[in-house]
This record gives structure tokens, C-alpha cells and sequence, in this order.
């Protein structure tokens, strides 16, 4: 396989194109057109079925082709994250609608049918379409569980109404319709035959400050939301960045490591619209509504409608909020600590992480990642981490309890000086000096200083590592203070969008005590279990919720979309992974797996954990 | 007995610095060993034992030395009935290494565990050997504090700097008493502070003498760095700067408390004695490897400049004024070096009667310059101990 086109099929599918998360600009053509298939994203996808022969080329096709003027911002975004250049992949895409024209092939004409005839009297000519070019890019995703399946239509409505008429028309006519956000579903829900309602056109945002809410329609992605509210001195909690509020509420809920404070299922919005499977409306509030606040424990559910907006909680925010990392020999003194911080109430985003995903999010590279994780593990004997975002007062009584911490300049230091831990000698001697209290040079005042010293970090030096041409740009961007800002780097979720960057990954997401002994034996089984099958695994975070009563526990399980031999063996360790929920869930009666909440996102927190 | 009528030595801490040492010294004079050891995560106990014979360039004797992967805070030592019986009838002495040589007041649990309670297990098993001595590896700090003359006598002071010093004044009394109940013969040898072979530099661990001197050689690398790679202005900043001669100008004043020693001997010293020892000890014998030689921190401190080219080194005695002004540089290297402080202006005279005795007035080395070198270019060489098996 050449490696333009190994590119375009390892696309990661996490709609992180669409969104200005580098302050880049986006994709013009995708911002004009809507469809995903005018983004890097779609075109990666559109290429992949081009050059494989799964479509012949189409008047969609030759637009969007067309449309790519190569300018190579999808680049920027795609490398930062997955250090993966699909502006090739573009180039190729171009290359070939122009070759295959050139040499006289016919391009397909979409042909309007009766159905598409009725969609677009309700949405118009320009937002619906069964044009191959475009319903291909919405066939598949790197879900390991789903097939692809080619839908016969795509839609873009642009309002609740023109939603209801669509459901409509689909259950009168016998036609299968799905609800696509972003297209991040990792069971592969968003992929269906029939009609594919994609919701990116609606992107209503109504701020009600009095009320402290922000009304949002269903296209409103996590990131540019919380970018608004920011603008406006709030916060939102937000899970990832490309994610869509209301269809990530309707999936799991949000969650992110701000859940210690701001909750998560429905402690996250104070009311939503939907439209119900007859194309009625109906919301939450309403006292003859469905109860979508209950929570049941079953694995199989029907969506209860489909979400037209939600009125999301808005967060107060200080002046002076910090984040820290605070390192731990052991994830049991980690678990402690968030727990005592988490049952009295310090910090207002917690969250455990371990090496891997550290260096990961902090590396430019997956060489350097590597290079970087094994510092951490061997040189600073810091195999966990704990993120806290906190206000002054919290961020003092950390330093009150104890506990060493890098604090916000450590951590630039640290971030922008990466590349000069590899040579650093005096790693060694850091460790030693932590022989009676591991970590305590951080308790020196002045070693801030020394460390800024021997790393000499900076912008210049962290964009060395990345390819050459992109150097200019990379030193520009982590030149902007947000991008070594742990709040910002946590409130946005930036940096954990890098996690896929090895390769994409299925998560064992679970809700559970922050019982040490509990988390170690998932931790252990999840581990023989992925190694049973020889599939890469390693422990993702962990957040505490509801006061320190529970926490949430994310591990992963890492595959290669491409290799069919890979892809069964993950399905083998997602079902024995969930088997294993199942069999603690019963035996334990306080664990509950994620698979559950699917379609229940809607659920009080309570009557999940506690129920 | 073995054939060539050596007794079979039973050896604990082979592992670690002083016993891994003593254990190639001994096979090359034809000992048997049974080391009683644990293995480390990834290693078994013969791999580890086999990668150290290698290093001290005797792994082509490994027949003599016979691993016994052991627990001594177990009954039995952790092993079977049977092995142990065998064991048992085999050994003909003991020379109990093994040691948590930790500071840390926060490893206090986990010190005392290593050097008392795990004492029992070897205690009886030399007791079911009938064993004709066990030597006991201490230390001259078991001494305590405000004493200023040290016999070769049982400590009975009660305050100690540091929880590694009360554990083995501690365990001293508990094997004295033990082996006094039981009729087993019983040395004790107290050494000072060990560094390398002052012949060739060669060590297997770089704490103590070598702490000072590494983070000082850390502290001036990262100020060099910014000085040839960065421009300078943080070193700048903290009055760091090469000189005309080539030297690194490195403001780094270091209190002590008063005027004092640094007791030092090398380890190639340690093993001839503490075999000599073995060999010729009377019962109950209590012998101070502690170096007669005056070595100060100032004497240290000259050493260093010299070696590594630096100057703005300044030893201090009295103490620190509680206003003063740190440097960065200051800051860091009194963290590095306060577990060791105590020990770097030291006012206390080992007796060495016994010692001076047994050993025909073999005294170390004085602690010169070359013997720094000698040490100090060995240990960069092998990275402080990271590259040391490469």
C-alpha cells in the first residue's frame, strides 16, 4: 500500500478538522458546504473508495476535488494530532478526478428519485443528496465493531421542523433514518443504509446569562461552544473537542475531568428538545414527557428521539485558576489522593493519568512519546500523574497537605523543554535526592529556576521535532500561552485528542468506587485480557465524580483499523472486557458499565450510580 | 568445609555494595559462597549474582558460589524444609550484609524491617547450622551522636542522626545477646563512609563521598549548557561565568555546622580487612574500619575545583545565618547534600585497638587527590552507575 493511500485509511474519524482547535482556520470548502465529505476528513475517505474502486467518480466527486485548493491547513491539524499530512492524500484526490477526466472517463450522474424528491422539498436541493461521492464518506468510521454500510441518502436539515417532517417522511415511507453528529460513535451507530440526517447545519447559540444556561442546537461541536462561553467569562463542561453537545449528551453524557465538579448525565443541562419517532416534539420539562431522567440497566435501547437542542449549564469561572500535575510512585497513593481531594471538595477538575498517556499528550511526535514515557517511568520515577485545575485556594491547600507538584511554570518548562529531557544527566540525581520523600525537589523554591535552566524550553526547541516545513508553523503556535496553559489545555480537551495517535482505540469506560483494590483488579484483568489477544492496552484515566463516591475509569485497548486479523481480536477483547463489567457489576452491585448508558445520556447521575 | 579446608560461608546482601564486593574477594581466595538473596523484579537472584561476578571479573569461579533465593523476614527463610536442612548442614559461617541503608525518616517502617526484624530468620538458621561465627557487617555511626571518642565496644547511646544508625546500633545489641544465649561466636566490623578502589576507582555504588561531588557536577553542567548553548543569562543572572583561564565561576558557598572530618576508606581496604578478619577475629571482636586520615569537605571541595574546573567553591563552618540569601545553585545542592551533612563535618574518633591489632597496623589510604580522580573519572565514566553493566 503506497503511503498516500495508507494515510487517507488511517484517517482517524474524530472530526477534529472541522473545528479551529489550532486557531489555523478550517477547511473553507467544509465551513461552505456542511457535508463532511468538503472536509480533509471526508476527502480522506472519498480517496480510499476512489482508489480502491468501491465508487466510480461522480459529479459530487469532481466537486469535491474541486474544491481543495491544498492549502494545507488540514496538515497543521492532523499532525499536531496524529502526525499525519492528508494534504497528499488531497493532491491525490485532485489527481485523480483530473486524470480520469482527462482521460475521457464518464463521471456518474446522480439520479433524483422519488424519496430524494420528497427529502428535498423539505430541506431544498442543495442539502440533500444520494450522490455515491457523498454517502461514501458517510459509510464507514474506525469503529471495530460496526461494518460499513452505505446509506442511500445524506440530509442536512437546518431546523426542528424541517427534522420532524423528515422523520416523517422516512416512517411513512418504510425508510430507515439515522442521526449523525460528528460521526464519533465508536459502536458505529451514526452508520446506517437508508437516510443519514447529518445535523452540522444547525448551529444555534443562544446564551441566557441570567439563567446560566447556553441554548445550543444539535451541530454546536464541544469545542467552539466553550470557546463562546469562554468570550463570555464562562465554562461549560465539555467532553471532546469535535464532539457535538447534544449528540454527546444523547449518546453516554458528558464527561471530562472538570465531572468532579460539574457532574456528569444530566447534571449537565437544564433542559432539551426532541423530536420523537412520530416527528413530534416534545421536552424534557414537560410533565408528559418520556422519563429520560430514569437510568435502566440494559445494554439494548432504542434512542428516545432525536435531540434539536439543549440548554447547557454555564460555569462560573475565577481569575485565578492553575493547573498542576501532581506525580505519584504508585496509582494507590494517586487514588488516595484525588479521593481526599475529591471528598473535600479541592480542585474543580481532577484526573489520574498514567505515563503512556502523558507523554503522549505532551510528545509532537509518537517517537518522542516514547522516548519521553520511558524518562518518565526510569529517569523521574513518575509512572502517575494527577491533573488538578484549581483555584488559588485549592492549589494552596495541595501544597498545605504535602504533596509536591509541578506547578504551571514547571509544566511549561517541562512541555516546552521535551526535547532536552532525553539528554538531560541530571535526571538521575533527582531521583536520588527524592531518596526520603519521593518528588521533594519540586519543593524547592528555586529549582523552578534550574529546571527552566537545564531544559531551556521553548517554542523554537519543542518545534524541532516536528517535520521540517511544518517547523515555522509549530514554533508560532506553541509560542501562544493557551497551548502550555493546563486550563485551557483541560477545558478544551486538546491534548487527549492525541491518545489515537499510535493507533485508534476502543475504550472500557465504567463507573465504580474508588476502591483501590477494585480499580487493580480491572486494571490486571483488562491488561490479561488484551494481552490474551496480543493487542496493545493501557490504563486510560480516572475521574472523581459525585463528591469521591464513584469515579469514572476509562482503559484502552489499542487496534490497527486495517488489519482484519487485529480487528477481530479487538471484538474478542471488547466482549470479554464487557463480560467482565458484567460479572463485577453483578457481584459487586456498584460497578456499571459504560455500554449501559448508551442512549441514556439524559439519566440523573444518581439514578445511574446509586441505583 | 570445602576441600581446600575453607569454611562454606553463608552471605547476605551479595547484592548490594559491600557484600558484592566481599563476595568476589572471597572466592578468589578459594571460598565457597551460598548467598541468601532476593530476586529483583526482572532478574532472578543467580542472574544478578552472575552479572556482578562478570563485572568483578571472576564469573569464571561461578561454581563457587551457589544462590538461595531467600526471605529472611520468613520463617525458614522462605524456603523448604528440606533445602533448608540441607543448608544447614552445609554452612560453617555467616556473614550477614544485607542492609537497608536508607536515611529517610519517612522509610523508618521499611529500615527497621530490613535491619531488625529480618534478623531472626538468619539468627536461628546460624543457630540450626551450628554455625562457628557469624559476622555481622555494621557500621562505625552506630556510634550516635555527642560522642566524640567511639570504642570498639557495644553502643549504648540512644540518639542517632538518622534512622539507618539507630537500626543497626539496634541490631548489634539484638545479634550480640542472640549469639551470646546460643554460643555463636560473633564479629561485628564497623566500617566509615566507602567509596571506590583507590586503585583503579572501580565501585558498584555512587552515594555518599560521590553525592556531593555529582550534584555539583550536575548543577554546574546545567549552568555550562546555558552558557555555551543558550547565551548565559540565567547563569548571568546568578553571577555564574567562565573566567579567563577557562573555568566555570560557580558562586556555591556550603555551610557545615562546625570544623570537622569526612571519614573515608575505599572498598578494596574494606574487603582485605574484613577478610583478614574473618580469618583471624576473636570471639565477640568489635572492629572500626574508619580511616585514621583527616580528610575535610574543604580538602574535598579543592579536589572538585581542580577536577572539574570550577571555582567559587566555599566551605563554611558555622552556621548558616538565617536571613541569608540563597542562590538557586545554594538552594538545590542543600537539599542534595542534607541527608549527608551530618557526616561531612564529623568531630568523632574511631577506636581502631582491634582493628590496628588483628590487621598487623594496615591503615587505608589517605584520601589524595589522585585517589579522588581516580574515583571520580570512573564514576563519570560509568554515568553515576547508569551505564555501569554496558
Amino acid at each position: 500500500m503506497n503511503e498516500i493511500l495508507k494515510t487517507a485509511k488511517n484517517c482517524r474519524h474524530y472530526a477534529m478538522c472541522k473545528i479551529d482547535f489550532l486557531d489555523s482556520g478550517v477547511c473553507a470548502s467544509g465551513l461552505e458546504k456542511h457535508f463532511v465529505s468538503f472536509y480533509p476528513q471526508g476527502r480522506m475517505i472519498l480517496y480510499e473508495a476512489l482508489a480502491e474502486n468501491k465508487i466510480s467518480v461522480t459529479e459530487k466527486c469532481v466537486e469535491i476535488a474541486d474544491s481543495c485548493d491544498l492549502c494545507g491547513k488540514c496538515d497543521y491539524q492532523c499532525y499536531f494530532l496524529n502526525e499525519m499530512r492528508p494534504t497528499k492524500v488531497m493532491g491525490a484526490l485532485k489527481n485523480h478526478v483530473e486524470t480520469y477526466i482527462k482521460n475521457g472517463g464518464e463521471i456518474k450522474p446522480a439520479k433524483e428519485d422519488a424519496i430524494l424528491t420528497e427529502i428535498r422539498k423539505i430541506v431544498g436541493n442543495d442539502w440533500a443528496t444520494n450522490d455515491e461521492g457523498i454517502t461514501v464518506t458517510y459509510s464507514h468510521d474506525l469503529s471495530a465493531i460496526s461494518e460499513p454500510k452505505m446509506p442511500d441518502y445524506v440530509v442536512m436539515p437546518n431546523t426542528k421542523e424541517e427534522i420532524a417532517s423528515l422523520v416523517k417522511l422516512c416512517k411513512k415511507n418504510n425508510i430507515p433514518y439515522t442521526i449523525r453528529g460528528n460521526g464519533q460513535n465508536l459502536l458505529g451507530f451514526a452508520i446506517n443504509e437508508g437516510v443519514i440526517i447529518d445535523l452540522n447545519r444547525m448551529k444555534t447559540i443562544e446564551f441566557d446569562e441570567k439563567n446560566w444556561l447556553v441554548k445550543v442546537g444539535p451541530g454546536i461541536a464541544a469545542f467552539d461552544l466553550q470557546k463562546q462561553a469562554q468570550k463570555r467569562g464562562y465554562r461549560i463542561n465539555a467532553a471532546e473537542p469535535a464532539a457535538l453537545l447534544c449528540a454527546n449528551i444523547m449518546c453516554s453524557g458528558i464527561m471530562s475531568t472538570f465531572s468532579t465538579t460539574y457532574g456528569i448525565n444530566a447534571d449537565n443541562f437544564i433542559n432539551a428538545e426532541f423530536v420523537d419517532h412520530n416527528g413530534s416534539f416534545f421536552n424534557l420539562n414537560e410533565t408528559s414527557s418520556p422519563n429520560l431522567y430514569s437510568y435502566k440497566n440494559l445494554e439494548h435501547k432504542n434512542s428516545p428521539g432525536i435531540c434539536v437542542s439543549a440548554d447547557i449549564r454555564l460555569h462560573p469561572v475565577t481569575d485565578d485558576e492553575k493547573g498542576i500535575l501532581v506525580p505519584f510512585e504508585t496509582l494507590n497513593n494517586a487514588l488516595d489522593f484525588i479521593k481526599d481531594c475529591s471528598v473535600r471538595h479541592i480542585g474543580l477538575a481532577l484526573g489520574v493519568v498514567g505515563a503512556e498517556y502523558i507523554s503522549t499528550f505532551l510528545s509532537p511526535t509518537k517517537k518522542m512519546a516514547s522516548d519521553i514515557k520511558n524518562i518518565f517511568i526510569d529517569k523521574l520515577n513518575i509512572p502517575w500523574l494527577v491533573v488538578v485545575i484549581g483555584d488559588k485556594y485549592a492549589i494552596r491547600s495541595i501544597g498545605e497537605m504535602g504533596y509536591p507538584f509541578f506547578d504551571q511554570d514547571l509544566f511549561r518548562s517541562l512541555y516546552l523543554g521535551l526535547p532536552s529531557l532525553k539528554n538531560a544527566q541530571w535526571l538521575e540525581m533527582a531521583k536520588d535526592l527524592s531518596d526520603d520523600e519521593p518528588y521533594s525537589y519540586l519543593k524547592v523554591k528555586s529549582f523552578a529556576e534550574l529546571f527552566e535552566t537545564a531544559l531551556s524550553p521553548s517554542a523554537k526547541l519543542y518545534a524541532q521535532e516536528v517535520d521540517k516545513d511544518l517547523i515555522p508553523f509549530f514554533e508560532k503556535l506553541f509560542s501562544l500561552p493557551e497551548m502550555t496553559d493546563l486550563v485551557w489545555l483541560n477545558m478544551y480537551r486538546i491534548m487527549s485528542t492525541r491518545l489515537g495517535r499510535k493507533k485508534p482505540f476502543l475504550p472500557a469506560l465504567l463507573y465504580l468506587p474508588i476502591d483501590k483494590k477494585l480499580i487493580n483488579e480491572f486494571c490486571d484483568k483488562f491488561r490479561l485480557i488484551a494481552e490474551k489477544y496480543h493487542i496493545d492496552n493501557d490504563f486510560g484515566f480516572i475521574t472523581p465524580i459525585d463528591n469521591g463516591k464513584r469515579c469514572i475509569f476509562e482503559y484502552d485497548f489499542f487496534y490497527d483499523y486495517n488489519d482484519p486479523d487485529e480487528i477481530q481480536r479487538i471484538r474478542q477483547v471488547g466482549m470479554e472486557a464487557n463480560m467482565l463489567i458484567d460479572e463485577y457489576s453483578v457481584k459487586t452491585g456498584v460497578v456499571k458499565g459504560h455500554p449501559y448508558v448508551l442512549y441514556q445520556g439524559f439519566c440523573r447521575k444518581e439514578n445511574l450510580l446509586y441505583s | 568445609m570445602t576441600l581446600n579446608n575453607k569454611p562454606v560461608i553463608a552471605l547476605t546482601g551479595a547484592t548490594g555494595f559491600l557484600g558484592s564486593h566481599l563476595m568476589a574477594s572471597l572466592i578468589t581466595k578459594g571460598y565457597t559462597i551460598i548467598v541468601f538473596g532476593r530476586p529483583a523484579k526482572n532478574e532472578s537472584l543467580k542472574d544478578r549474582i552472575f552479572r556482578l561476578l562478570k563485572w568483578f571479573g571472576v564469573d569464571n569461579m561461578s561454581d563457587q558460589v551457589t544462590c538461595i533465593e531467600t526471605d529472611l523476614s520468613q520463617d525458614n527463610l522462605g524456603i523448604s524444609t528440606g533445602e533448608y536442612s540441607r543448608l544447614r548442614s552445609v554452612v560453617d559461617s555467616v556473614i550477614h550484609c544485607a542492609s537497608d541503608t536508607s536515611f529517610s525518616e519517612s522509610k523508618r517502617e521499611k529500615v527497621m524491617a530490613a535491619n531488625i526484624n529480618n534478623l531472626k530468620g538468619i539468627l536461628e538458621f546460624s543457630k540450626n547450622a551450628h554455625v562457628n561465627f557469624f559476622h555481622y557487617i555494621s557500621t562505625t555511626y552506630v556510634a550516635g551522636t555527642g560522642v566524640t571518642y567511639c570504642k570498639e565496644t557495644l553502643s549504648s547511646v540512644k540518639t542517632f542522626t538518622n534512622v539507618y544508625e539507630e537500626s543497626k546500633a539496634a541490631a548489634e545489641n539484638i545479634i550480640s545477646r542472640f549469639c551470646d544465649k546460643n554460643d555463636i561466636p560473633l564479629s561485628i566490623i564497623r566500617p566509615s563512609i566507602v567509596y571506590g578502589n583507590s586503585q583503579t576507582g572501580r565501585s558498584l555504588k555512587f552515594n555518599a563521598l560521590y553525592f556531593p561531588v555529582r550534584s555539583a557536577q550536575s548543577i554546574r553542567d546545567i549552568y555550562l549548557n546555558d552558557l555555551m548553548n543558550n547565551g548565559g543569562l540565567k547563569a548571568a543572572k546568578n553571577g555564574i561565568f567562565i573566567d579567563k583561564e577557562g573555568y566555570l565561576f560557580l558562586p556555591l558557598k556550603i555551610y557545615l555546622p562546625y570544623e570537622g572530618d569526612i571519614n573515608i576508606i575505599p572498598v578494596d581496604y574494606f574487603v582485605n580487612t574484613t577478610i583478614k578478619i574473618i580469618e583471624n577475629c576473636s570471639i565477640n571482636g568489635i572492629y572500626h574500619l574508619a580511616n585514621p586520615y583527616r580528610t575535610t569537605m574543604k580538602i574535598v571541595a579543592k579536589y572538585y575545583e581542580q577536577l572539574m574546573k570550577v571555582r567559587g567553591v566555599e566551605i563554611i563552618y558555622g552556621p548558616m545565618p538565617n536571613d541569608l540569601l540563597r542562590n538557586p545553585v545554594e538552594e538545590l545542592f542543600d537539599r542534595f547534600i542534607e541527608p549527608y551533612r551530618p557526616y561531612l563535618s564529623d568531630n568523632r574518633v574511631f577506636d581502631r585497638t582491634n582493628t590496628t591489632l588483628i590487621t598487623d597496623n594496615i591503615n587505608p589510604p589517605e584520601f589524595t587527590y589522585d585517589i579522588f580522580k581516580t574515583c571520580m573519572e570512573y564514576a563519570i565514566k560509568v554515568n553515576w552507575g547508569a551505564s555501569i553493566f554496558e
